[in-house]
């Protein structure tokens, strides 16, 4: 291995979350991702950028693992202040706000998740990632509502996939926002997408990967191994996943180890479960890691900052 | 311009007004004799012309003629030249006579070797001073005719047995057949008086589907016959598997007798219109797949559809006719080509020798398309091939409207970029019915072109025009309305049957590149591409290499070797030194099983996109998709 300096002909790519009042945004701080020229952790402190990690949130909670429902209490009713409970006492580096309500049945309430968006970025200045719906019938109206709430921010919108990546790739396009592109643990279908994304127009500069991530013990090994591979193609040339990678292993919590684990050790578990896919998902060379216990998030966090050679906070691309 | 047409076989080829006949014969085809080079000095492109305005320069040239020849229009091909449409009769003797012959479709040649000769001899009848026995006679005639030495020749107790009486009816005039089969000569007939021009042999392609039969005077090598019809096992089971399950449990006989009824049917048909004798065709040569060639000598291939899939034999088998129910000479020799594994039979072998792959130093990617597909790629020095289940799809199969290239079969389309409006052709110019595999392809690659699916093959609903619309399940491109169309429906492409589509072509694609990787080879060192089968003679190639379903290669270097199998099995049969090569071609192949070979899946994944996800491997269709698409965001 070399020392530091590398012998990868490629380099991740950078990708903006978050715009400042300088980008004409209001966040309080934007970050970039990316811009590896090597493995994670080998020589990655002189050119890529700390993971974040992300707290996800919903406007749905009946939708929700219970056990987060239980911990959060009545935050998980309000969107705004639960985000501002992220930011402010679980550490996040940013917020995913998941719209659950979508997945409802007859869904039709475009106006609200406008709104939820808007209110979600007045009460919190960390940048936020969106995951709408996900189904092509109010796709086109989901993303527009939450593009057009979100003009300027620079959010990160999912989740583009290969069957219906035209109204996620639309919004992102009309008001500035990066997109998520998620394939089921391919790292070929993965390669695809982007190239999908790419000749509508979508700069891969706007694009984060979404290899799908297994909860540890579901299937964990195998989003590593394509996480593994999707890095050492983009390090070996393969400009069309030199782009970073998002890992979120969201069934961790509805998981029977954790569902039927003892109460009184039950939020253990579940910030264990959650915090054992997601450190190796960055060893695998995630760039953004999304939980949603929000014991998890400190303990990450914490053990970034220990395994992190360089300054952690220097990698806030502040007025980028 | 005129045009010129020999005699006898009515070949035409156009010259311009002052060009020779011999640039005419040249154009047709015809290898004329011209020793000197055309100078005029030599004498040997004697032609006759029977009518028409020509000129030349007797007395020049015209003294190899008689005043009576030069009268009735023989002059010298090569400095004689046409003033309008002419008939010209070439004597056999103008020709180069080497002993080649051409595979029809194919435009390859190979020498006349056969394994069987007939000789007409006029024996002495024996005497008290020359008591010898009739078949040292016999033996010591042929020999002297240019046969084998009499020692070498072996006489099977039937011949000798049928011996005295036919020499002495005939007055001691007989002709006597001699093949060369494994282990020596013998003298497999005997005949009254001189039947020596009634030789004959067979070369049949037995297919699962179709069995096709050439036959072919093993005097000079020609074609006499042709005749295909289906195999009769299809009562059996349509495909391969349901047969094999057949004779599991009704035994393998039946399926052997329909095998060899259907050869029958193509061979009686065949000569039937050539005037031939079934008797006087003394061998027979069959290219077929593995299951089939067992079937056929009856060996049980119930072990050859499960795992780990053995089949009984690979090597060459020879048999006599009647011991497989041939209706040809009962001391018929069959000829049965070896295979290489369970799923590369002795078809693919004679794809194999037909686009000479193994004989040449330039690298081959030979693929054979059908429900299933069959890969080799190699040279002489080494070979790899491998099979697979391609689906139905590119035969028209598991498509809404596909359909085999029947009449009324869409088989060409171009669509208009612009307007999305696509100009089409059917079989026969009959108002179509539904589209052919050559069709869904071109159909495909223009909508592709024309930006209306994305890699992936969806259809871009978005886009306003009133052939894209979205059907009962799936977004849909109208091929054809209603009121154009035969069957009073539109013909349309779903983007379901274009999901299919590409799943085909990944399987095959993927196979390619598989192969190229365990050879270790680029597409730029393949120097050939041979498409075996019927639908590679319909294919537009450069629609096949816009949607990936072969890897990118200059359009010239791909050719289409129609049935293989069935050429193959012609080489074979005029040529025996071919069939010396064959056992060793067989074992050269590696075959690779795609099941066990992890990389393939991978492989699969990556061609599963238009034309294939590292787009590195497709740079002409590259810079030609970029192109389209700038120009469909100039004017969307």
């Amino acid at each position: 291995m070399t020392d530091g300096g590398s012998d990868w002909s490629g380099k991740i790519g950078e990708v903006v979350l978050g715009a400042t009042a300088a980008d004409g945004g209001t966040r309080k701080v934007s970050y970039r991702v990316g811009g590896d020229d090597d493995l994670p952790f080998l020589g990655g402190c002189t050119s890529g950028h700390r993971p974040l990690v992300a707290y996800e949130i919903c406007d749905d909670p009946g939708l929700w693992p219970q056990i987060v429902r239980d911990y959060c209490g009545d935050l998980v009713n309000d969107p705004a202040s639960w985000s501002k409970a992220a930011e402010r006492e679980y550490g996040a580096d940013l917020i995913r706000l998941s719209l659950t309500s979508t997945r409802r049945r007859g869904f039709s309430d475009f106006a609200a998740l406008g709104k939820t968006v808007h209110d979600v970025l007045h009460a919190t200045g960390l940048p936020l990632i969106i995951e709408g719906s996900n189904d092509p019938q109010i796709d086109s109206e989901v993303f527009q509502q939450c593009g057009e709430a979100g003009q300027g921010e620079r959010l990160l919108l999912g989740t583009a996939e290969a069957g219906r990546y035209r109204s996620v790739a639309a919004a992102a396009l009309a008001y500035g926002h990066g997109v998520i592109a998620q394939s089921p643990i391919d790292i070929n279908l993965a390669k695809q997408l982007n190239i999908l994304l790419k000749e509508i127009g979508v700069p891969l500069d706007r694009v984060v990967i979404d290899p799908y991530t297994g909860a540890l013990g579901y299937g964990f090994e195998y989003s590593y191994s394509v996480m593994e591979r999707i890095r050492y193609s983009a390090l070996k040339g393969d400009q069309d996943l030199q782009v970073p990678m998002i890992s979120a292993a969201s069934d961790s919590l509805n998981i029977k180890e954790v569902r039927e684990a003892e109460p009184a050790i039950r939020d253990e578990m579940a910030v264990r479960w959650e915090f054992y896919a997601a450190l190796p998902a960055i060893v695998a060379g995630a760039a953004i890691v999304v939980v949603r216990h929000p014991g998890t998030v400190k303990a990450l966090r914490d053990a970034v900052e220990k395994m992190w050679p360089g300054e952690v906070t220097a990698n806030a691309a502040q007025g980028a | 311009m005129p045009v010129v047409t020999f005699l006898p076989g009515y070949r035409k080829a156009t010259v311009s007004e002052g060009g020779t006949i011999l640039e005419a014969a040249q154009k047709a085809g015809l290898q004329m004799n011209v020793v000197c080079g055309g100078q005029g000095k030599c004498g040997k492109c004697i032609v006759q012309v029977k009518s028409g305005r020509f000129s030349f320069d007797s007395e020049k040239f015209g003294r190899v003629f008689s005043p009576e020849e030069i009268a009735s229009g023989f002059c010298l091909a090569c400095q004689a030249t046409v003033g309008g449409d002419v008939h010209v009769i070439v004597p056999e003797s103008s020709l180069i006579q080497e002993q080649k012959i051409l595979i029809e479709g194919l435009g390859i040649e190979t020498e006349f070797n056969p394994s069987i000769w007939k000789y007409y001899l006029e024996l002495t009848p024996p005497t008290l001073e020359d008591p010898s026995p009739d078949l040292t006679r016999l033996l010591w005639a042929i020999q002297k005719k240019g046969g084998p030495v009499a020692e070498k020749i072996y006489a099977p107790l039937e011949v000798l047995q049928s011996a005295p009486r036919v020499l002495r009816d005939s007055g001691w005039r007989v002709t006597a057949t001699v093949a060369l089969v494994p282990g020596g000569y013998r003298l497999i007939d005997l005949e009254k008086g001189d039947t020596s021009k009634n030789l004959y042999g067979a070369a049949v392609d037995l297919g699962t589907t179709t069995i096709v039969v050439y036959l072919r005077s093993l005097v000079d090598g020609k074609v006499v016959g042709v005749a295909s019809n289906y195999n009769r096992q299809i009562s059996c089971g349509e495909d391969i598997l349901s047969r094999v399950n057949y004779a599991k449990k009704h035994g393998l006989e039946p399926l052997q007798e329909l095998a060899a009824e259907s050869i029958n049917q193509a061979i009686t048909t065949a000569a039937n219109n050539a005037s031939i004798d079934r008797d006087d065709i003394y061998e027979v040569v069959v290219a077929g797949n593995t299951i089939m060639t067992h079937i056929l000598m009856g060996i049980d291939p119930a072990y050859m559809i499960e795992e780990p899939y053995v089949p009984v034999v690979r090597r060459y088998l020879t048999t006599s006719g009647a011991r497989v129910g041939l209706e040809v000479d009962r001391d018929a020799g069959v000829f049965i080509f070896p295979a290489v594994s369970d799923f590369i039979g002795g078809d693919i072998v004679a794809d194999i020798l037909s686009c000479g792959m193994a004989e040449q130093e330039e690298i081959t990617l030979m693929v054979d398309i059908g429900t299933n597909f069959e890969v080799v790629l190699g040279n002489k020095e080494w070979m790899f091939s491998c099979a697979g289940a391609a689906g139905p799809a590119l035969e028209g199969g598991e498509v809404l409207f596909g359909m085999r290239a029947n009449p009324g079969a869409i088989e060409r389309v171009s669509i208009d970029p612009a307007t999305l409006t696509p100009s089409y052709e059917t079989i026969n110019h009959e108002k179509p019915r539904g589209i052919t595999g050559s069709g869904l392809i071109d159909i495909l690659a223009e909508l592709l072109r024309a930006c209306v699916i994305d890699r992936t093959g969806r259809i871009n609903t978005s886009i306003e025009n009133r052939r894209i619309r979205t059907g009962q399940y799936f977004p849909e491109y109208v091929v054809a309305w209603k009121g154009e169309t035969a069957i009073g429906k539109d013909i349309v492409i779903t983007e379901n049957d274009i999901k299919n589509l590409i799943m085909s072509k990944a399987s095959v694609l993927g196979a390619c590149i598989t192969l190229m990787n365990q050879a270790g080879i680029t597409r730029e060192q393949i120097d050939g591409i041979a498409f075996s089968g019927a639908f590679g003679n319909y294919i537009n190639k450069e629609n096949a290499i816009m949607i990936g379903l072969i890897p990118e290669v200059p359009i010239e270097r791909i050719r289409n070797i129609g049935n293989g199998a069935v050429a193959g099995a012609n080489i074979a049969l005029i040529n025996r030194k071919k069939r010396k090569v064959l056992d060793e071609i067989a074992r050269n192949i590696a075959y690779v099983e795609l099941n066990a070979e992890s990389s393939f899946m991978d492989e699969y994944t990556r061609a599963a996109f238009l034309p294939h996800t590292d787009l590195g491997l497709f740079p002409k269709v590259e810079k030609f998709l970029d192109e389209c698409r700038l120009r469909s965001r100039e004017h969307p």
